[in-house]
């Protein structure tokens, strides 16, 4: 490929030069393996549900396990959850 | 810019549908994401990463731009999360951080000016640059592909075009350089 500038000073490259060089440039880039189509069908077979649908299921359920706790806790007087003891200090 | 009709034909499946667009734009897409990275195996990766989310997310698009300016727009985004993922990456511990391998990336990618010149901008001014002078699309429709207003494609631009100027001026000047200096010894 030419590098060399035609117009726009003597080291800067004219906006046609950029164009031109950019698109030489861009032209050599092929991927190695090229489409496969058949990977791409995996990937979608393969994947599960959105990581947002994960988080915001297992936030969903923690809150629903810690007021769980917090409801068996103070009723059956569990714990820090029980009512003070009543101390009788002579 | 290629015209696709993929998504927009009523009378195939969508599978079949897809498959035409992943035939027609894959190149292009590859070439989008390559220009953000400026890694091809990872460019190849998050071109097929690309069409599984945009198959995914077909019932979303509505077809007041072209499907391939869709199909860049989602990886342009794939692209500029995945190098913010590796920059967050090197604040790991050494032993879960594994540096990819690319010094035969390296080598081979960087070998002329104008390579040299893209790889010194920033992923999301090389975006800009591929896609007005490559993809010769217009600042609106760059605007449209990467999310921003106009005026910040122009101003991309702009600033990306000055940075290449001196990056390859200065590159020039190190060859003239370095040329004068070898025919003063072959002199001698």
């Amino acid at each position: 490929m030419e590098d060399k500038t035609t117009e726009g000073g003597s080291n800067s490259p004219s906006d046609s030069d950029l164009t031109r060089m950019i698109r030489a440039e861009v032209d050599t880039w092929t991927p190695r393996r090229g489409a496969d189509w058949t990977d791409v069908l995996i990937r979608i077979a393969g994947t599960g549900p959105s990581p947002w649908l994960v988080y915001t299921t297992a936030s969903a359920a923690l809150v629903v396990i810690l007021i769980a706790a917090y409801l068996v806790g103070t009723a059956f007087q569990l714990g820090a959850l029980a009512p003070p003891a009543q101390v009788h200090l002579h | 810019m290629t015209e696709s009709k993929g998504l927009e034909t009523g009378q195939l499946d969508p599978a079949t549908q897809f498959k035409q667009l992943y035939d027609q734009e894959y190149l292009s897409v590859f070439r989008s994401i390559r220009a953000v990275v400026m890694d091809s195996a990872a460019a190849e990766d998050l071109t097929q990463e690309t069409f599984v989310r945009a198959y995914r997310a077909r019932h979303r698009y509505t077809p007041t731009a072209p499907p391939g300016a869709w199909l860049r727009r989602i990886g342009i985004n794939l692209a500029i999360s995945h190098l913010r993922r590796q920059k967050l990456a090197r604040f790991l511990p050494a032993r879960l951080y594994i540096a990819p391998d690319r010094r035969d990336y390296d080598r081979a990618e960087a070998r002329n000016i104008v390579g040299k010149a893209m790889a010194a901008l920033s992923p999301k001014l090389r975006a800009a640059v591929f896609l007005h002078y490559y993809e010769d699309m217009t600042r609106e429709e760059i605007a449209a592909v990467l999310g921003v207003p106009a005026g910040t494609v122009a101003s991309r631009i702009a600033k990306a075009v000055a940075i290449m100027r001196k990056t390859m001026a200065s590159d020039q000047e190190l060859d003239t350089t370095r040329s004068s200096s070898e025919g003063a010894l072959r002199g001698r």
